[in-house]
């Protein structure tokens, strides 16, 4: 492994992040100013307001109380069914936990080894600090995010994904408050080029779609059963549906079929006046715009309709809006909701801990719905910072306690990120052809092949046999280079060894793996060994897995 | 040391080895079960698809449902068949013979017109966003229901383009993709010498075993298996199935030359060894323009391949347990378009032509009737539920079986409202 080879490309991924989101950025605050201007009366002044008064309020301490939240109610819980909790997770195991679930990548060799070998007393915290201060930060939550936002339908194959990417990144990254965020987001209006949240509304492009999303991500509620029929379980009428898609009837997709053909802007409006009704679906029933469960808003006819409705969601009197997105964070450390699937949160379907969830949903509205904060509080719980590992007492444990940590599995973006660091492969495999597409990378083409259905189990390990035999015997993932370069650094087979354990899973080998594996190099060619072990190790359970 | 290779050696007491080291039930299905297969296969044999899959949508005028002496009727000629008053297009001179073992089916009626929407619709039976979920396709849903979930060899091949995958049952019934038939399955090799890819699959086995001891959990035995079927694939005698240059050369020349004839002999070769679903897809059928040339040339790859691959079928005891579907995503106007100097047809759902051969079906038969134009169904209109659920009906399985999404929604194989196709039963 080149140390130096790394650090240039990690350079220079860097600096293309910065002038995508500088490409990005500038025209968006340009434009948002000028509507500003324009809608005097608009709620976005209003939210505008909201976020100068949040940015100053976060603080660690806060992150602490979160954390301690955490403990008092998962704890309550396991002293109450008699389940004794697994140890608190070794080093190792945290440092490339905590780089996955904030970076989506694992640490390098040098990070790694950096932290192994720090004796100071806060170092878990001090790095879950530093993490979430990095440019990856927000391309990692961009690409979980995006997954959620970009249904793969074939329309959707030739939408560029990329304004979307970027703003999403931007904003994970200057940690814009979550109500000022969704608010952009479902009230976006401009061509992608000058505000890529517009790619959201291209991507779901119809009155249903939107209202399916919207409501599914942003309020943690399935209402697209109620599209067609009353909902089986909540008592969510077809009017209930209806009365949310009202608020959608207004906006239409700009300049998408031109965009395609003459590489012109493609864009979002809110007209004035009545809907098409060509883009309703045949189950479509015209009912007066009303919030879920909630009043029939007064709606000016000259006036956009979703301004009202981001509104009323980002309120921090809203029922829905702080407990899902809350929810869903949680999902994304711990591999489960606190409401299981997060998406299909009613009455039916009770929290595991509904204190902690009520709590935490107060403390992220009142904490000004500052995001970082709570990745924060919930890295720093005890509850996250768990072994997997399971104890007689806990073993057949439901994972609704968290007697232990959850072993996720890589996503694919995790996975092509982690390889692609090690063994430098960033060629696709196969050029595209189709010119009608939009252009595919190599790692999109990669996370197109390993692929899993939304809402997927993340416990869960669902690649099957073309995924693995590409992992075994591409030339992608086991370029000889890697092997060949640590030959000449003309180290000790035992440094090799524990610098190729670091690289891939963040620990040391134990004694017994590094007695074996240094006998097995010095029965063999060093570079044959080197990458024997390098495939042995890229292609471990241990490595595929976040544990 | 237990090896990842079941079939090569394995004792009674590294087996126990591995169950003492945890390994428990999954490892088992993979690797006992696979030998009990094996021994089973003398019995009765699995019912298997094979979906020629026409993509842009094949004029059906042009084909299989032709109106000589027509305006608009275009400029093949009629031939008779096997069959007495079957007709297709004279450029299907050799499939002609096969008619008795086909069902022609002229009232193909399913009301999506574009491209991704209908190869979608086509392939899963639902429309693409449905409830916002990623529906599995027909090669996945067999593959599931009847696949043999113990053999080496995946249950759902897709040759010549990425295929419809498994949608929320997840990447288990993904299909095997193989882009070019002559070069095989993509990674099936080894990149060091088969001495060093044993000792490294050794290791890997000790790591796992080490890995699982402390952390028991599910996804390290899952990946584990896949895995081991992934090991187990490559050291096959099944996988020389995909290893074309095995076939006599005689027996390839039957089926003519390119892509799509390769195709079609690797989808035998592989139902031989016992695999579910192959999907096997010419391109070009979008003949916007210059669309008799087109056709010509297109149907020309056909009728050989497809000819061969029906014959090879019967000659092997294996047609009446293989069903052959030739199809698109929808026909082409009735009309020909004015457009330049070689007009063609465009998008067309409303009335087309697909063709059903073998897996035990009623042959010598045409299904439905176009107007005299070929532009609407005037008798036995087939939707895409009722041409989904006879697929299922015919191949045994339950298409008014509830699968659940993760989010444990229940979503029917065929959703309501279907009628499988009863004359070919």
């Amino acid at each position: 492994m080149n140390p130096t080879a790394r650090v240039t490309r990690w350079g220079s991924l860097l600096a293309l992040t910065l002038v995508v989101a500088l490409l990005c950025v500038v025209p968006t605050t340009a434009a948002d100013k000028k509507k500003a201007k324009k809608n005097q009366t608009e709620p976005v002044q209003k939210t505008e307001t909201k976020v100068v008064a949040s940015r100053a309020t976060s603080t660690p301490a806060a992150a602490t109380a979160l954390a301690q939240r955490i403990d008092t109610e998962i704890n309550k819980r396991l002293q109450a069914e008699k389940i004794q909790p697994s140890g608190r997770s070794s080093d190792s195991e945290f440092v490339r936990r905590v780089y996955l679930d904030i970076l989506g990548v694992i640490p390098t060799a040098e990070q790694a080894k950096a932290f192994l070998d720090s004796t100071e007393s806060q170092k878990r915290s001090k790095l879950i600090d530093d993490l979430l201060t990095r440019e990856q930060y927000g391309r990692h939550m961009a690409d979980l995010w995006q997954a959620m936002m970009l249904p793969r339908t074939s329309d959707n194959r030739r939408l560029n994904s990329a304004p979307l990417t970027a703003w999403l990144a931007d904003n994970f990254n200057k940690n814009t408050p979550w109500d000022r965020f969704v608010y952009n987001l479902v009230t976006a209006t401009g061509n992608q080029e000058e505000n890529g949240a517009v790619t959201y509304f291209l991507a779901n492009g119809t009155v249903d779609k939107v209202t399916d999303n919207v409501t599914r991500l942003f309020l943690g509620v399935q209402l697209q059963c109620a599209q067609c029929h009353n909902h089986p379980f909540t008592g969510w009428k077809q009017t209930e549906y209806w009365g949310m898609a009202a608020f959608f009837m207004k906006v239409q997709p700009d300049n998408v079929n031109k965009a395609a053909k003459n590489g012109g802007k493609a864009g979002v409006i809110e007209k004035n006046g009545k809907v098409n009704p060509r883009r309703l679906p045949e189950s479509a029933k015209m009912v007066p715009a009303k919030f879920l469960q909630g009043e029939e808003p007064k709606l000016k006819t000259t006036d956009p309709y979703r301004p009202v409705l981001a509104e009323w969601m980002t309120a921090r009197s809203n029922p829905y809006f702080a407990r899902a997105t809350v929810n869903r964070l949680w999902a994304q450390f711990f591999g489960r909701g606190l409401v299981n699937p997060v998406d299909d949160m009613h009455d039916n379907n009770p929290a595991s801990h509904p204190d902690l969830l009520r709590g935490l949903a107060q403390d992220f509205a009142n904490d000004h719905f500052d995001v970082k904060n709570l990745i924060r509080g919930i890295c720093n719980s005890e509850a996250y910072q768990r072994s997997c590992k399971p104890t007689a007492s806990n073993a057949s444990a439901p994972a609704s306690v968290y007697a232990r940590m959850a072993v996720k599995v890589m996503s694919p973006e995790q996975l092509y990120d982690s390889l692609t660091a090690i063994t430098g492969s960033v060629k696709p495999e196969r050029p595209v052809k189709n010119a009608q597409k939009r252009p595919q990378t190599g790692r999109d083409a990669f996370v197109n092949f390993f692929q899993v259905e939304e809402g997927a189990d993340p416990t869960e390990y669902q690649a099957g046999i073309p995924q693995v035999l590409r992992l075994m015997n591409s030339n992608q993932f086991n370029n000889t280079a890697v092997a060949a370069s640590l030959v000449r650094a003309g180290k000790k087979p035992e440094e090799v060894i524990e610098h190729l354990f670091l690289t891939t899973l963040a620990r040391r080998p134990t004694a017994a793996e590094r007695s074996k594996l240094t006998a097995l190099v010095e029965k063999n060619t060093a570079r044959d060994a080197y990458a024997d072990i390098l495939w042995v190790l890229l292609n471990s359970s241990e490595f595929t897995l976040n544990h | 040391m237990a090896s990842l290779n079941p079939l090569n050696h394995l004792s009674r007491r590294d087996w126990l080895k591995l169950s003492a080291a945890g390994v428990g039930a999954t490892a088992a299905s993979g690797w006992l079960n696979v030998l009990a297969a094996h021994a089973a296969k003398t019995g009765a044999r699995h019912k298997a698809c094979i979906v020629l899959w026409m993509d842009g949508g094949p004029t059906h005028k042009d084909t299989f449902d032709l109106k000589p002496g027509t305006k608009d009727g275009g400029e093949f000629k009629e031939i008779a068949t096997a069959t007495p008053g079957i007709k297709i297009s004279e450029h299907f001179p050799r499939f002609a013979r096969w008619t008795n073992e086909a069902a022609i089916l002229r009232g193909m009626s399913t009301g999506e017109g574009a491209h991704g929407r209908a190869r979608y619709y086509l392939h899963t039976g639902y429309k693409e966003g449905q409830g916002g979920l990623i529906h599995p396709a027909l090669g996945s849903l067999v593959a599931a229901e009847i696949g043999n979930s113990d053999s080496p060899m995946p249950n759902y091949v897709s040759v010549g383009r990425a295929g419809y995958g498994a949608g929320f049952l997840g990447a288990r019934h993904q299909p095997l993709i193989v882009n070019d038939p002559a070069r095989g399955v993509e990674n099936m090799r080894p990149l060091v010498s088969s001495q060093q890819f044993d000792k490294r699959v050794g290791l890997l086995e000790e790591m796992e075993n080490a890995f699982f001891k402390d952390y028991k959990a599910t996804s390290g035995t899952d990946h584990r298996t896949t895995y081991q079927r992934a090991v187990n694939l490559m050291q096959s005698k099944e996988a020389k199935a995909f290893d074309l240059s095995l076939e006599p050369a005689a027996a390839r020349a039957a089926y003519g030359e390119g892509k799509f004839a390769e195709g079609c002999l690797l989808a035998r070769r592989l139902v031989e060894t016992g695999v579910s679903f192959v999907e096997v897809t010419l391109g070009g059928w979008d003949t916007h323009q210059d669309n008799f040339d087109r056709v010509k040339k297109l149907s020309a790859q056909v009728d050989p391949a497809m000819s061969a691959l029906i014959k090879d079928l019967k000659d092997r005891g294996l047609l009446d347990s293989t069903l052959v579907i030739w199809m698109g995503e929808f026909g082409r106007t009735p009309k020909i378009n004015a457009r330049g100097a070689k007009p063609g047809r465009d998008h067309y759902p409303r009335a087309w032509s697909s063709v059903l051969v073998g897996g035990g079906i009623k042959g010598g038969q045409v299904i439905g009737k176009t107007d005299a134009q070929g532009a609407t169904v005037v008798e036995r209109p087939i939707s895409a539920l009722d041409f989904l659920s006879t697929v299922c009906k015919i191949l045994g399985i339950d298409y008014t079986k509830v699968n659940n999404t993760p989010n444990s929604r229940p979503v029917r194989i065929v959703d309501k409202g279907a009628n499988p196709i009863k004359e070919l039963f």
